[in-house]
Order: structure tokens, then sequence, then C-alpha cells
């Protein structure tokens, strides 16, 4: 064995869950002879994790797409925030001032509270958020109509 | 948290696999060598992410196992130091707060990185936060937002045995995890997700 390069890429959490769901998939659909146990393990596991509240990945249907991170970097570039930042914004997704301030190193100096709530704005605006109130009763009304039109049809 | 770390490694498929396809052979060969194991000075591989290069299968002499050349990259859990991220509090000790993330379980909080105030509760088992007259919890199993501080690497290699010293000593080396990350919780913002999100 030879390490060749120790880091070639940061991936964000998001790519990671993106990539073990499909080889979970695989695994189920193509009827695919079972891979070795201790990967199933951890692949299982880290999905897992990956999945609990309140990590953002836990929302169904989920708020992360393909383009979600090219918009939110795209966005926050006026911010000049760095790369480590970022990618902790992408993993946690920060929802109110002091989630954000331990995202952000000396966010006080760096930015007025106007600038931190315009943050805070995208992020919700790209990532999404968790509205639970709002949401179940959302959730509710989609689930009535279409029982609705389960029983109408 | 995670990153990809390019791998050289020699795959040999052994004569019971030659009914997978190639690829799924040496994808499982790899998978099977890294997958939950930890490497030195890297960190945590989970899985296979993808192959760059294979080169010819070569029949070994005397065996009749196909050898492989490839290069491949592993999706790795490899924290950098100042990254928050989740974790739940597994037990908690007078010495600080162990912290896990189901696929990972080396995650210690030392009593000195908790916020001022904080105290161990004895009957409870429990560290509790106070602040004024607001007491609050470290409970088992709550989620909590934790920075990284530092990390610890013990080589698990076994050493060969030693000359002075039989058994004892060795024995407790080998319980030390490979891979252990130190946290801390002391900032503003950091610890219990509930007592800052609302």
């Amino acid at each position: 064995m030879k390490v060749l390069e120790s880091q070639t890429a940061v991936l964000s959490n998001f790519e990671v869950h993106e990539h073990l769901a499909e080889l979970q998939s695989r695994k189920e659909k193509k009827k695919r002879h079972a891979p070795p146990s201790n990967q199933g393990m951890v692949v299982d596991r880290t999905l897992e994790w990956l999945r609990l509240p309140p990590s953002p990945l836990s929302q169904t249907p989920t708020t992360y797409h393909a383009d979600s991170i090219p918009t939110l970097l795209e966005r926050l570039r006026p911010y000049d925030l760095t790369k480590g930042e970022l990618i902790m914004i992408l993993n946690l997704r920060p929802c109110s001032t002091p989630a954000l301030n331990t995202t952000i190193e000396d966010m006080e100096v760096r930015f007025t509270e106007d600038q931190q709530m315009e943050i805070l704005t995208i992020i919700a605006e790209v990532l999404g958020q968790f509205d639970p109130p709002e949401e179940s009763e959302d959730a509710e009304a989609a689930a009535d109509t279409s029982m609705a039109d389960a029983q109408g049809s | 948290m995670f990153i990809l770390t390019k791998i050289a490694d020699l795959v040999q498929i052994k004569a019971a696999d030659f009914s997978k396809p190639s690829i799924e052979a040496i994808e499982d060969n790899i998978n099977a060598k890294y997958a939950n194991k930890v490497l030195q000075k890297i960190g945590l591989c989970v899985a296979l992410y993808d192959i760059l290069w294979t080169s010819e299968g070569l029949i070994g002499h005397g065996t009749g196992e196909v050898n492989v050349n490839v290069e491949f990259r592993m999706i790795v859990f490899r924290p950098f130091k100042g990254e928050v991220m989740l974790g739940k509090i597994k037990s908690s000790t007078p010495s600080g707060i162990n912290l896990f993330t189901i696929f990972f379980n080396d995650i210690f909080i030392p009593f000195e990185e908790l916020p001022a105030g904080s105290e161990y509760s004895h009957s409870d088992q429990l560290w509790i936060w106070k602040m004024d007259d607001v007491r609050l919890y470290y409970d088992t199993n709550e989620t909590v937002r934790f920075q990284v501080i530092e990390e610890d690497w013990h080589d698990q290699t076994p050493a060969g045995p030693s000359q002075t010293s039989l058994g004892g000593p060795d024995e407790e080396e080998n319980a030390v995890a490979p891979y252990k990350i130190k946290g801390s919780m002391a900032r503003e913002g950091l610890g219990v997700c509930l007592w800052w999100d609302n």
C-alpha cells in the first residue's frame, strides 16, 4: 500500500451521503453479491448518522440538491469565507447566530449584525431549514388532500 | 468531516472470485481491506470512492491469483482541526465527556474544554453548566456541537516482544484506540444543540 496523496479533496456530508446511498441502493437493487461485511457495516452506520436529526440531511424530502453547493458558494462569495467555513456551513446548516458563530471565525469582528442576518437568510434560502410547526401542517395538509383525492377517485 | 485520499495498492484476486466481474472483484477486495479501518495520519476509511487506474492482471507464479495494481480514492473520515461537527454524548466522567457518532466512537471532551461554570454531578454522573441560577445538563445521548482541537494517533502495529516485561503493560497499550479526537465545547454556540437552536 502506498498513499499517493493524503488529501486530494474535501467532501461535504451531502456528497458522502449521495455516494453511500448509491452504494446501498446498488446492493439492494441489482442483487449484487454482498459486499464485504466491514464495508456494509461502516456504510450503514455512516448513513444512519448522516440521517440522524438534527443533521440537515435528516429531512425528507431532502432540501439539498446537486446544484445547492455551487449556488451557495456563489451567493456567499461577497462575504469572503474560507473553504473550511463553507464546508462547515454546508454540513451543519446553521440557523441561528450562535450556531453561525461557531462556524465562522471572529464573526463579530468580521461582519456586522446585518451581514450575519444576511448570511443566515442565504443559507436558509439555498439549503432550506427546519420549520417543524409549519412543515408538519403542510405535511398534514398534503396528506389530507391526497386522502381526499384517493377517496374522490 | 470527510476527505478523499488517493492510494495505490496491489490487489490480489483469488480464483474463487473469478466468477465476479473484474471491477466488482477489485472493489470488494479494496473495501475488504480498507473499509472501517484507520490508516495512521490519514483517518478512518469509510468506503471506496472511485478507481482511477488499473494495470493489466498478471497471474502470479504458483498461486493462480490475478495481481492487479490499482490506484483509487477512498472516502476517509478526518475532520480538520477547528472543524465544528455534531456528536452524541456517550458517557460522562469527572475527567470529561465521551462522544460518539455511531460510526466513530473515540471523541473526548476534557473538562477544561467545557464552558466556565461547569460542574460534575457525582450523583447523576453528568456534567452541568451552571450560569447564575440556570442549570443546563449535558444529558447522555443528547446531540452536541463540538470543535475538533486535537487528534491523537496511536499506531497499533505490533512492536515485537519486549525483553524486559511480560504481558502487563503491553496489554494495556493494545486497548488504546488508533485514532482519537479531542474536542472543545467552551465557545459560544457549542454544547447541546437544543440550547442554541430554538
